[in-house]
């Protein structure tokens, strides 16, 4: 979007889950990682390293022990409640491997969703909406999401992490459920509808066959406190 | 897309438990609202029944007793006043009418009545007839015929109007009265009825209803039933005799069963001031029963407000059932709907305004069983009302008093609010990260 601030920012940030013992290993522990405005990295890790979580770090959904995450210039954790939550509904879109639509919802309402709960006027909404799953190539924006194909419904999760135009977006495993065909094709669509909407990308993948397409690859364990000893 | 799209989407994914859910509120308030209604009817429908009467005076083993016998037709008194009494409180007691009765006979179950014109003249079943004024003058009203006109004759008779229809008969119709009532063998009298022949009546007119017991009741001459009973003792006397006419009467055939006595009243009000000190003078009488009807009845409603009151009681318990059936059936699916949630709270839905969410939905349960219980009193009500007009002959007219009925839709609002606030805590503090894992 032109902003010279980073679209990401993260600085010392650890976390344990509440229920490891007080003297284990941090299940997250990030030295350094900073995303500039309309970059797009993979972040790779074996299964269970904790990338999911630093990903609900990132967006501000689980509280860290320790560190900071800016997100366009503005400190994650500096924020409170549901200031934090307006902040992630406009400026952080988030895709899942599971896609995480809403049931019982049609592919318009589940984008109209993420801008019901944005900063953007709602008289933008509708259209804004339809412009979105119309470049994703969704034809029949009033269908039940669950009526349709997993590659349709990955198509709306994508058209809903990009409904707001967020500085950030946080892919977590986006084509892990995906034959290889669907799955270089979908991560096409996001990378791709990111930079048009410019929006930085993390994407988390254990996929080798993603790298290529990344400029940056990150790994998890290069990025540990523990690893710059 | 709004708030209210995503609650109208989790109450239709969820159609049988929202629906269950408040079809279980209306019939509690519905229970309510009719119960409260019909308590308050019933009573200004009773009140209604007593007229414009100051006391009755029988010889009843109570005053309710007597209320209940001589106004409202339950049984026929069981103990006569002599004729010589009647006539020694006409003479000793100021009264703006002291109109004699006598129960004991019926007609194909129906009540019977026997009176004087006075009856129609004077007493009205409108408790604020004045009778020393012309009906013209006053919004209250007197007896009103759908048809014919009141007895002036021995042997004529007059129909309250549900009396009639039950009959089936009509002007100038013949009838014959039986001795007793079939309501006589409630208090194990055992009466059998047995038919007064060769003493036909001819039925001259038709009250039109007026709300009160009244209305199935058939009056008769006070005339006719003494020259009944009369001709039964000259026969005992001498079986040759055929006929028996007023001349041929005696004090001991002019047995009545109750009077209807309004003392002199203030003008412009139909409250005596004499009342004190006559009821108190004839109740210093052993062989008189003196009731004062508008008492007795509230006596009567206190009797029956203490069952009101456990039904009113049970009626708010079922209302808190319904509030834990909005909160059971929101808990239960909250289970389904964590992921839901946990996806609103990734699109920036904050935790109050997903509170909110729930605590809305179990409001809207709680507003749409409201009103559908509104809908189920009203529709309760005028079963009761049909119900009480049958089989007792009061006319009931529901109504709904605006404070009570607006407390209670309110209550079951406030309930069903707090009712969601267990579930959308827990909406509240569902844990995202937990519920937006792939399943399996």
């Amino acid at each position: 979007m032109g902003d010279s601030k980073p679209a990401l920012q993260v600085d010392k940030l650890y976390f344990r889950y509440p229920s490891a013992a007080a003297d284990s290993l941090w299940n997250v522990d990030i030295r350094a990682l900073t995303l500039a405005a309309d970059e797009q990295i993979l972040l790779t890790g074996a299964s269970g390293r904790g990338k999911s979580t630093l990903l609900y770090l990132i967006a501000g959904l689980i509280e860290p022990a320790g560190g900071t995450v800016s997100v366009a210039g503005q400190d994650i954790f500096a924020m409170r409640g549901s200031h934090r939550d307006l902040f992630r509904g406009t400026s952080i879109g988030m895709i899942f491997q599971t896609f995480n639509l809403l049931h019982g919802f049609s592919a318009i309402e589940n984008v109209l969703a993420a801008l019901l709960f944005s900063t953007i006027p709602p008289k933008e909404h509708a259209a804004r909406a339809k412009k979105l799953l119309d470049q994703v190539g969704i034809d029949s924006p009033d269908r039940e999401v669950t009526q349709l194909s997993i590659g349709q419904q990955q198509r709306v999760a994508v058209a809903r992490a990009m409904a707001t135009s967020p500085a950030l977006v946080l892919a977590d495993e986006p084509t892990a459920s995906l034959d290889p065909e669907n799955a270089e094709a979908a991560m096409e669509l996001i990378q791709s509808t990111c930079r048009s909407v410019g929006a930085a990308l993390l994407c988390t993948s254990h996929d080798p066959s993603m790298s290529a397409r990344f400029a940056r690859r990150e790994s998890l364990d290069d990025l540990t406190s523990a690893a710059a000893q | 897309m709004t708030d209210w799209t995503i609650i109208r989407r989790s109450m239709t994914s969820r159609r049988f438990s929202t629906v269950t859910t408040i079809i279980t509120v209306a019939v509690a308030v519905g229970l309510m609202l009719t119960l409260l209604s019909m308590r308050d009817s019933g009573r200004k429908a009773f009140e209604r029944g007593t007229g414009n009467m100051h006391l009755l005076v029988s010889n009843d083993s109570s005053p309710l007793v007597s209320v209940l016998d001589g106004i409202f037709y339950a049984d026929p008194p069981a103990r006569p006043i002599l004729w010589s009494k009647y006539n020694e409180l006409l003479a000793t007691y100021p009264h703006e009418y002291a109109i004699p009765t006598q129960q004991g006979d019926s007609y194909l179950g129906l009540p019977v009545m026997a009176t004087t014109p006075e009856f129609f003249t004077k007493f009205s079943p409108d408790a604020n007839y004045d009778p020393s004024k012309s009906p013209d003058t006053q919004s209250a009203s007197p007896w009103k015929l759908e048809s014919g006109r009141f007895f002036n004759a021995p042997f004529e008779v007059v129909l309250g109007a549900r009396a009639a229809r039950e009959a089936g008969v009509h002007i100038g119709d013949t009838i014959e009265l039986s001795h007793g009532t079939k309501m006589s063998s409630n208090r194990g009298t055992a009466a059998k009825p047995h038919i007064h022949s060769g003493f036909p009546y001819t039925i001259v007119g038709i009250l039109k209803p007026t709300g009160s017991s009244h209305d199935r009741a058939v009056f008769t001459d006070l005339n006719s039933t003494c020259i009944i009973h009369a001709h039964e003792r000259r026969l005992r006397d001498d079986p040759t005799i055929t006929t028996t006419t007023q001349a041929d009467l005696i004090d001991a055939d002019r047995k009545i069963t109750g009077i209807y006595l309004r003392l002199p009243t203030r003008e412009g009000s139909n409250i005596s001031p004499l009342l004190p000190t006559v009821a108190s003078k004839l109740r210093a009488d052993p062989t008189l029963t003196v009731a004062q009807p508008n008492k007795e009845i509230k006596s009567l409603f206190s009797i029956v407000s203490s069952i009101d009151q456990i039904l009113i009681a049970m009626a708010a318990a079922v209302m808190v059932s319904s509030g834990i059936a909005i909160m059971l059936a929101l808990y239960n699916s909250m289970e389904q709907r964590r992921r839901q949630i946990a996806v609103l709270r990734v699109l920036g839905c904050s935790k109050p305004r997903v509170f909110g969410l729930i605590v809305t939905e179990s409001a809207i349960i709680g507003i749409l069983g409201a009103l559908a219980g509104l809908l189920i009193a009203l529709l309760g009500t005028q079963l009761v009302a049909t119900a009480m007009k049958q089989r007792l002959g009061l006319v009931v007219e529901p109504s709904f008093d605006l404070k009570p009925t607006a407390i209670i839709l309110f209550a079951s609002l406030t309930l069903a609010s707090i009712a969601g606030v267990v579930p959308a805590l827990m909406a509240y503090r569902t844990p995202v990260a937990k519920n937006l894992r792939p399943i399996g």
